[in-house]
């Protein structure tokens, strides 16, 4: 019998029974898809962090824990664990271990997206691929004076601000109170690939100035001359270890090396990824199992058509071909569904985490993440081969009348 | 006799044994010596448990009995490199009592899906297909499942299914017992009819009178006895 003849007795068998068929497609994509977006999600969460973390060689903050500093610097969430004073900044800069330094103020924001009070040296930070200047303008200007602001390219989207627009900042990481000084907009960065796409960059003074301005009306405490943290760009490698030993035993201050923390952030991430793992192995592991055992019913309903079909004349091969192709087909559309309903899952995941945290998430095509899809499919056709295999007989006795 | 001047079927010594489940073995058929002509159609009458299907089955290939020749041509059926699967798919065409069809095909796809087993090219099939079609007064179903035709119509079916490869042996296993008189005597000429036309050998097993008066040659199985001793044969019209 022909290969396409043997497929299409396959296929009409398969749609004979819809409810087996479908239910079968249903739990292999089901466990497949929740493998390939447990993949998918922890690759594109690890790469999107390391690609956020790119810029930040070394960061000074107060005293506290160094996830939160990472996390407010780098992904410019949480609140500040503390500030440090302007001369922290001005003692760094004239160190000659450092290269570039830039000071960083964090508190304020308009509609959701983050002011950052920073200083011209931010323009000279390299980020890695696919960027090289980390922050750059893709329109109208940088900022030269106080009240003069800088949107993020998605910040730009967010707001809906133009350049020559004015806006108010407002207290706090989300809304808040408005400050009584506006901010005019004289420029739009070009992409980051990162966090700092959300930001609205300002001079630092601006930050001082808005808050006393508050303060002359009795609302705000004076926090002037502070900043949140201070990314530092040692001048070698050398000079990163020797800042590190300055700061070991400062009670106020502290030096991290952002790297180091995602490294350990994500080991720690990593443990909650194993347990979901082992929790999809074993829905995989069951799904499998389903699916066999609905071939091994579905083989056994066949009998008499298998032995019909024997008497006919066609080879036990043949047959055994036939329930395989079945058992094989139905695998390979639930996993092909199961890899679709994934990236879909992913997809719509990295839209919503992307637009709340602005890390570039993505997650390209690798064959890791087919890795279960090809093992389910693997053994789930050798599996079916062996059902098919013990079901192979068109014996006889099935083709008396009973 | 002169049928037998050139024997295409030739049965020497023929004994099946099955095992039982206490591990003793029950004998199911015996049948010393037949010999049959290509055109011939044979009736193989007796008691249920004489061994009729099992015969059929022994001449399709379908399993191998105990001991004794089945030889075709002179050819032994169970020798050494002696495809089973081949001669049942160019030289047999096989009617059931019942039940079959393969129910997810068409009355036209049981037709070609048999004819595709059998190698037959496929223009080949599909005009031969339609031929039987009409002349088994089919062709108005050939899109029908088996579910939606009547049990006349199924074994019509099932009888051009039959003979859609040109067989050399038709072999049909109470062909008409799920069947009124009138369409059994359809279904019967039919059959008798096509073998004749393609001097195709017939051997229908039947424990019907009626149907056993169609058959110029009776072979009557007896039921087995327990021990060694076997079923014997005895033919009512016809002497081996």
């Amino acid at each position: 019998m022909r290969l396409g003849v043997k497929v299409r007795v396959s296929l009409r068998h398969l749609s004979s029974r819809p409810f087996q068929t479908i239910s079968a497609v249903f739990v292999v994509a089901l466990s497949s898809a929740l493998a390939v977006m447990l993949f998918l999600l922890a690759q594109g969460l690890r790469d999107g962090l390391i690609r956020a973390v790119e810029p930040f060689d070394l960061i000074v903050g107060a005293k506290g824990s160094p996830y939160q500093i990472v996390l407010n610097t780098v992904l410019l969430q949480d609140v500040p664990v503390g500030n440090l004073k302007w001369s922290d900044y001005v003692s760094l800069r004239e160190d000659p271990r450092v290269d570039i330094s830039v000071p960083l103020a964090f508190g304020d924001n308009y509609r959701g997206c983050p002011v950052v009070g920073t200083a011209e040296d931010i323009l000279r930070i390299r980020g890695g691929q696919p960027v090289q200047q980390w922050i750059d303008v893709a329109e109208g200007r940088w900022f030269d004076k106080e009240f003069e602001a800088v949107l993020g390219a998605q910040a730009a989207l967010e707001s809906g601000l133009l350049i020559g627009d004015t806006f108010r900042t407002s207290h706090g990481v989300v809304l808040g109170e408005e400050h009584d000084v506006s901010f005019e907009v004289v420029g739009v960065a070009a992409r980051a690939f990162g966090p700092y796409d959300r930001a609205i960059f300002v001079s630092i003074e601006s930050v001082w100035e808005s808050h006393d301005h508050d303060d002359d009306d009795g609302e705000e405490e004076k926090d002037e001359g502070e900043v949140t943290a201070i990314l530092v760009r040692p001048a070698t490698y050398p000079d990163a270890y020797s800042l590190a030993v300055s700061f070991q035993h400062d009670t106020e201050r502290q030096l991290v090396f952002p790297a180091q923390t995602a490294i350990r952030l994500f080991s720690l991430m990593g443990s909650g990824e194993r347990f979901l793992s082992i929790i999809v192995y074993s829905v995989a592991a069951c799904s499998l199992l389903t699916t066999l055992l609905v071939l091994y019913w579905s083989n056994r309903d066949r009998r008499r058509e298998r032995a019909l079909l024997y008497a006919l004349g066609a080879p036990r091969g043949t047959l055994v071909t036939i329930s395989w192709i079945e058992g094989t087909f139905t695998l390979a559309i639930g996993a092909l569904i199961g890899e679709l309903l994934g990236r879909a899952g992913v997809y719509a995941a990295f839209h919503l985490l992307g637009d709340a945290t602005a890390i570039d998430l993505s997650a390209p095509m690798t064959i890791h993440e087919a890795v279960i899809p090809i093992i389910m499919l693997a053994a789930g056709s050798f599996g079916g081969f062996l059902i098919a295999l013990s079901e192979r007989t068109g014996d006889s006795a099935s083709l008396k009348i009973r | 006799m002169n049928a037998f001047v050139t024997p295409f079927l030739e049965i020497k010594e023929l004994r099946h044994d099955y095992r039982q489940p206490d591990g003793s073995y029950a004998q199911a058929l015996r049948l010393d010596h037949l010999l049959a002509a290509r055109g011939e159609a044979l009736a193989v009458t007796g008691p249920s448990g004489s061994g009729k299907t099992t015969l059929l089955h022994i001449l399709a290939a379908l399993i191998r009995p105990t001991c004794g020749e089945v030889l075709f041509d002179g050819h032994d059926l169970f020798a050494a490199g002696h495809s089973a699967a081949r001669w049942r798919s160019l030289s047999v065409g096989y009617v059931f009592q019942e039940m079959n069809l393969l129910p997810d095909f068409s009355v036209l796809e049981n037709l070609l899906l048999a004819a595709e087993i059998s190698s037959v090219p496929k223009s080949d099939a599909g005009e031969r297909a339609d031929s039987l079609l009409h002349r088994l007064d089919l062709w108005d179903h050939r899109y029908s499942r088996p579910s939606e035709l009547s049990l006349g119509e199924q074994q019509r079916t099932a009888v051009a299914r039959a003979v859609i490869h040109s067989p050399a042996v038709v072999l049909a296993d109470e062909p008409t017992a799920s069947l009124d008189a009138e369409n059994a005597g359809v279904v019967m000429d039919l059959l008798m009819g096509l073998c004749a036309e393609s001097q195709t050998l017939l051997i229908a097993a039947t424990h019907d009178e009626a149907m056993k008066k169609r058959f110029e040659r009776v072979v009557n199985l007896r039921r087995p006895v327990p021990a060694a001793v076997g079923p014997e044969l005895v033919s009512s019209r016809e002497v081996i």
